[in-house]
């Protein structure tokens, strides 16, 4: 059909078309498997090859324990990725929809979470992660030419992986650890020497090439030594005797009770005289719910009446200027300090 | 992006007047809600991009700048979250060069990453982005070239999209609706938050941070909503737009009718977007007590029916067709069903009423058209398909035309207006074909048209003017677009006027007739029925 | 000055990770009638009274951030630690989490008795998974002594401490964006009020504090408020963990009172034991805060009103000198680079600006600086305040003002290098991408 038959140009620049809009075609060509292009060329595996991973009594005991943490169960989003991490190495997109469903949320709300950190791969890496940290005070003192040494050393660039599977090298902003910078982590640990067949961050000391040297050859050790890594507790252990989060699933916790503390002690007591006895004022803590009025007599105090708190003001007829007097309030069975003590005094003019 | 959004307070009539100083001047404005809806009230257009009235507050384009008192002296805040404090003090570019400094400064680092690619641009013409820079941007780029997302530096810092390009992706089909042009985003946020606090099913999400944020489903899903084309509206840029309008019209060659959708009891108010003759576009019209922004999917892409299978009057103008058809009527005393479709307009329904008193005691009025009714989904439909159900009954007519399926045999007659009674349940309908004369009043060639005696073509709820009462009490507008496929198609109303010999030459009479019998209406016209609708007065819901 | 009082590093190297070792040094001590014998008004009134400011930066009050909290408004009230330790420089929480854990949960047991606490959450940044493995095992013997759980020391209130992983973002150091983090969402901050005092983690009040700041409770409360107000200045009480890094003799954390001249914390061989080499510069209170000449380094007293009164921020205590051997161009080039790898993508003005900004500066170290650079950089630094929701654009402001005015001449210097400066870029570079 030629163009011209369907629009003529008129004056004013204005289209005129002889042909309404039509209905469109629903089939363009990308599908949407090209939407959240973060590591696209990364091969994912199918549920059904994570299942054993992730569908086991373990993994069902630590997330039934993460979720007895939390309120809501969006809370223990961030463990339950680390926890699918710890078992599979990283986090294939069906271990954030596995995530998503534990936590109650969405697949694309957890996504966009696991994308938000960095921490959380999306790619395999090699057994051993260096991550070497190239922020302000490691560059400083020569974070970069380590770098450099790291990369030389091992025949990759950074991101790059050893064709032995062995080692990743990545740049890593501040690993808090500058009083030993530069520094780096292997896989989940401080690293700046080896001492005695382990990893050490003693104070002071920064990585020097005989220490990456040294930090390597550790690794190419462990590798000949143990067939892999041994699985490291993503979440550090696990914490036995917590009652959980009152309310959360799975929590047998209560919630606080509300008078577990001592009230406030009675603040502002004044005591005035006048012919009729003595009259007290007082300001007292929402909390209390009773008080005790004692007056000193002989030298000990002697309790000369109890008050609710909704009395406003308290009459000792029996009272007289330069008498003492004192207030106790107490919150259920616990009773607070006791208030300053306060002289009657006559009321001025 | 937390859990917990404040929803924008809006100002209502009801609001209570404070006075605050803007630039030296003191103005009354609405005390209970933001200062972004207070300036606007008294004027005073504020530039912004991530705020949305019936979306929760954001607060991440920074675009809405303004300066207010605080203990410390006058500060920067932004206006969509400060809400209005009696005698506060406010200062807009007018007077503070801070705040023009301040939202030149954002404008700028908002098309560090933004194409300036408008002339192929659909949004061009409604972007926010395009108005902001006009109102509140700088005219001289600093942009050099080590300094775009296209930097070619260091390659660990390029951004990089499937396709190896430097910017976002292009033309991601991220649903069978809607495409995502990743390098347009402003990530506002706004569709997140669409999907997430408005369809409450948070389908989209941004992933990754910083400036590689880009917006997207979860790989190997779809967007796929019933409302998922009101992304496209909430989306400031042309980042997400439909699939329906994409490379169809440029917006302002546009003229735009208010009018109401006729395919829900809710009554969504909608814009009729046309231009020679032809529907582009329905887009929502907002009405914060009916469909607020939202319109969903069903009647947004309406349209795309408007023009298909009309029924055109063929040779004889259709006043002749119809003068023949009540000649028909009054020569016969049988009794006669007219049933009123559900995008009947109260015009419609009075002109059948009229019908009613011109044949008196032989004409039984049935509402319906054999549609079952969903549920209300709390966004912008009520799941009842007879749209204007409360119209008819204020006239009288609360029959279903199920009951006249059973009681077929009783009438000589039937007039269907606007109603596919065979199209929506050919086995109900099936009774009617006893009925000797069937007369269809149809915009459409239908399964109704077909089983009809009688076919008068009539115009479409686009093409006329009318009025319609919403399942929660409101009085509508609907206004005709010129769009009418044929010189020979009449508004229902006035084919019913015909045939009962009392013709009427536009809604508004019709109105004036209407309001005399049914006193609910009595204060009424047709002009004095705002765009927004008139809640009526002791009406149940 | 030597000053012998440790408030939070007492127990360094003495492996008081253990509850009995640390039990022996003095642990535990104030959870006891110490502790109960007193209303919750009582220890914030004794909190306001030590002077404690805040330890994570701004130095706010910690009474009276206490005090916001309200009471009894139905809501569970929570404690969050932060412990998202990632201001470059700044390593003292690691630490003190690493040698004393135990410390950690006393000073907490205390502010959870003053706001109500029923939980506890440590929130402690991805990459410390060796603190994460001490805190959970020092956690797990305070429950199995019943310090923690319910009716601890027979007494009616019950508390529990978890600790969260995050998983590597700088900005959830930024309490309200840790909340969302702890909420399972993206850690971006929010928009404040509501203050999280009034309504944080699920809407809950909720009390973020740095780890510093509990540490330092436990002493407070075993000697008094008065001792411990005594150790600083008039504004602020107490020791601060100062951390040191960057060319010094001897980098670490030391703990010392507020006040001390920072060349005194430079030099003295108590502390960092000289700088190495010829002093440069020094960056006083972690990445953001401007930098100092060595001039105003001499003059500097390390406290919040002694640092301010040069411009500059106490921040979080970690000070990094840096020598005459250091290019500090390729120092304000890795603050940009990770600023805007940080920056969470929420605020225009930090989203596309900071990523400006370390383009501009990537540009000059390659070699493809420009003439007027310089004052775009400027520019740009200054049209980040005040547009952002939290201070993460700002902090690069702050570093990109002070380095380029107080180090013009090494940036002009680099800028010199090529000689194409005073021409445009090429427009090669300027095109669009290639869908065009």
């Amino acid at each position: 059909m030629s163009a011209e038959k369907n629009l003529h140009i008129i004056a004013n620049n204005r289209l005129r078309f002889t042909e309404g809009p039509k209905p469109y075609a629903g089939d363009l060509p990308a599908p949407a498997e090209q939407v959240g292009h973060l590591h696209e060329s990364q091969k994912q595996p199918s549920w059904n090859e994570l299942a054993p991973l992730l569908e086991n009594e373990q993994v069902k005991l630590r997330v039934a324990d993460l979720l007895s943490r939390y309120p809501d169960p969006q809370g223990a989003l961030l463990e339950v990725l680390w926890i699918a991490q710890e078992v599979i190495g990283w986090v294939p997109r069906e271990a954030i929809r596995w995530a998503a469903s534990v936590c109650s949320c969405s697949p694309a709300h957890a996504l966009g979470v696991a994308t938000f950190y960095t921490m959380y791969k999306h790619a395999p890496t090699g057994r051993f992660l260096l991550q070497f940290c190239r922020n302000m005070c490691c560059s400083i003192r020569g974070a970069s030419d380590i770098i450099r040494y790291a990369e030389n050393a091992l025949g990759i660039k950074t991101n790059g992986t050893t064709p032995d599977g062995l080692f990743t090298l990545i740049q890593v902003e501040c690993l808090g650890a500058c009083g030993n910078g530069p520094v780096m982590l292997v896989n989940d640990d401080f690293a700046t020497d080896v001492e005695s067949g382990e990893l050490t961050l003693k104070k002071g000391a920064a990585l020097t090439p005989d220490r990456v040297d040294r930090i390597i050859a550790w690794c190419r050790d462990r590798a000949s030594q143990m067939k892999e890594e041994p699985v490291r507790d993503a979440l550090g252990g696990k914490l036995s005797g917590h009652l959980g989060h009152p309310g959360a699933p799975g929590a047998s916790a209560r919630a606080q009770v509300l008078d577990y503390a001592p009230p406030p002690p009675v603040l502002g007591v004044s005591a005035q005289a006048s012919a009729d006895g003595v009259t007290l004022t007082w300001k007292a803590a929402p909390e209390i719910t009773a008080l005790a009025v004692e007056r000193l007599e002989d030298s000990s105090w002697k309790q000369i009446g109890t008050l609710s708190p909704k009395d406003k003001e308290f009459k000792d007829a029996s009272g007289k200027a330069g008498m003492d007097y004192r207030m106790t309030a107490s919150s259920g069975d616990r009773a607070a300090k006791p208030s300053a003590a306060v002289k009657a005094t006559e009321k001025a003019g | 992006m937390s859990n917990y959004y404040n929803m924008p307070a809006l100002p209502t009539e009801k609001s209570p007047k404070v006075p605050i100083t803007v630039d030296d001047r003191e103005v009354m404005v609405p005390g209970d809600t933001n200062l972004l809806e207070a300036l606007q009230t008294v004027g005073i257009e504020t530039p912004h991009i991530c705020y949305h009235p019936y979306l929760p507050v954001s607060g991440n384009c920074r675009q809405c700048m303004v300066e207010v008192d605080n203990p410390r002296g006058m500060g920067l805040a932004i206006a969509c979250y400060t809400p209005v404090r009696p005698g506060m003090k406010v200062a807009t570019p007018v007077t503070s060069p801070r705040v023009k400094n301040a939202r030149k400064a954002v404008s700028e680092f908002m098309l560090v990453n933004h194409p300036l690619d408008c002339p192929i641009c659909d949004k061009a013409g409604e972007c926010s982005l395009q108005e902001n820079y006009i109102t509140s941007g700088q005219n001289e780029s600093r942009l050099s070239g080590a300094a775009g997302k296209q930097y070619h530096g260091t390659p660990e810092n390029e951004f990089k999209d499937t396709k190896g390009q430097v910017r976002g992706g292009k033309r991601l089909n991220i649903g069978p609706r809607v495409i995502l042009d990743e390098e347009r985003c402003v990530q506002c946020d706004r569709c997140v938050r669409f999907m997430r606090h408005v369809a409450h099913d948070e389908q989209l999400q941004l992933v990754s941070r910083g400036d590689h944020t880009t917006i997207a489903t979860f790989p190997g899903e779809k967007l796929d909503h019933p409302y998922d084309l009101c992304v496209t509206d909430v989306c400031p840029v042309g980042a997400l737009t439909g699939k329906h309008f994409r490379f169809e019209q440029r917006v302002w060659m546009l003229s735009r009718t208010p009018s109401i959708s006729m395919d829900d009891s809710l009554g969504a108010n909608i814009w009729i977007d046309h231009n020679n003759g032809f529907v582009w576009r329905l887009m929502p019209r907002c009405n914060p007590e009916v469909n607020r922004s939202w319109l969903s999917n069903d009647s947004r892409l309406a349209y795309l029916q408007f023009r298909e299978n009309r029924l055109l009057n063929t040779d004889k103008g259709i006043s002749e067709s119809a003068s023949a058809v009540s000649k028909m009527l009054s020569s016969s005393a049988g009794k006669i069903a007219a049933v009123l479709g559900g995008s009947c307009t109260l015009e419609d329904a009075f002109a059948v009423k009229e019908l009613q008193n011109a044949f008196p005691n032989r004409v039984e009025v049935f509402v319906g058209s054999l549609d079952t009714a969903g549920t209300p989904d709390g966004i912008a439909k009520s799941g009842d398909p007879v749209a204007n159900r409360k119209g008819f009954a204020l006239l009288g007519f609360e029959i279903s035309a199920e009951e006249l399926c059973k009681r077929a045999g009783e009438f000589e007659t039937l007039v269907t207006v606007h109603a596919d009674l065979w199209g929506a349940n050919a086995s109900l309908a099936a009774a009617l074909s006893a009925i000797p004369n069937r007369i269809a009043l149809s915009a459409f060639e239908n399964a109704t048209t077909q089983a009809s005696t009688v076919r008068l073509g009539v115009n479409h709820w686009s093409e006329v003017s009318g009025t319609m009462v919403n399942c929660n009490g409101f009085l509508q507008k609907l206004n005709a677009a010129p769009v009418s496929p044929s010189e020979n198609l009449m508004p229902a109303f006035r084919v019913l006027g015909i045939l009962s010999g009392k013709p009427v030459s536009s809604a508004s009479e019709a109105f004036l007739k209407l309001r005399e019998q049914v006193p609910v209406f009595a204060e009424f016209t047709h002009e004095s029925v705002r765009s927004a609708g008139v809640k009526l007065n002791g009406v149940s819901v | 000055m030597a000053d012998t009082v440790k408030v939070c590093t007492g127990n360094f190297g003495k492996r008081a990770q253990s509850i009995h070792t640390y039990r022996k040094l003095g642990g535990y001590s104030t959870v006891s009638s110490k502790l109960f014998d007193l209303s919750q008004f009582e220890v914030i009134d004794a909190v306001m009274r030590s002077g404690l400011r805040g330890r994570g930066g701004a130095g706010f009050p910690t009474g009276m951030k206490w005090s916001f909290v309200p009471r009894n408004t139905g809501k569970p009230v929570y404690i969050v630690v932060n412990a998202d330790e990632g201001e470059p420089g700044t390593f003292k929480d690691h630490f003190l989490m690493k040698e004393d854990p135990h410390r950690l949960i006393e000073g907490l047991i205390i502010a959870a008795w003053a706001l109500g606490a029923r939980s506890a959450y440590i929130y402690v940044r991805g990459e410390f998974l060796p603190c994460i493995e001490t805190l959970n095992k020092a956690i797990s013997e305070a429950y199995g002594e019943k310090l923690l759980g319910e009716n601890i020391g027979g007494t009616r209130f019950s508390f529990d401490i978890f600790v969260h992983r995050g998983a590597g973002a700088y900005i959830c150091g930024e309490e309200t964006a840790l909340i969302n983090s702890l909420e399972g969402s993206k850690g971006q901050p929010r928009l404040k009020p509501p203050f999280p005092a009034v309504s944080g983690a699920w809407a809950s009040p909720t009390c973020v504090n740095n780890v510093e700041t509990i540490m330092a409770l436990p002493w407070i409360f075993e000697n008094s408020p008065e001792a411990y107000a005594a150790l600083g200045t008039p504004k602020a009480g107490g020791t601060k963990v100062f951390c040191v890094s960057g060319d010094v003799k001897k980098p670490g954390v030391y703990e010392a009172r507020l006040g001390i001249p920072m060349m005194e914390m430079l030099e003295s061989s108590e502390f960092a034991g000289g700088i190495d080499g010829d002093l440069k510069g020094v960056i006083p209170g972690g990445s953001s805060t401007p930098v100092l000449l060595p001039e105003e380094a001499a003059k500097a007293t390390l406290d919040y009103e002694g640092l301010a009164a040069l411009k500059t921020m106490f921040g979080s205590g970690a000070i990094t000198p840096f020598n005459t051997t250091r290019d500090v161009v390729q120092i304000l080039n890795t603050l940009g680079n990770f600023y805007s790898h940080e920056s969470c993508g929420q605020c225009t003005p930090c989203r596309e600006g900071v990523g400006y900004a370390k383009r501009v500066l990537n540009a000059i170290v390659n070699g493809n600086g420009r003439d007027g650079d310089l004052e775009l950089l400027l520019s740009l630094a200054d049209q980040y305040n005040g547009t952002t929701i939290c201070p993460l654009a700002p902090a690069l402001g702050m570093p990109v003002t002070a380095f380029i005015t107080k180090y013009r001449r090494d940036f002009e210097e680099y800028i010199a290098k090529n000689p194409q400066r005073s021409s445009p870029r090429l427009n090669s570079n300027i095109r669009p991408g290639a869908f065009w």
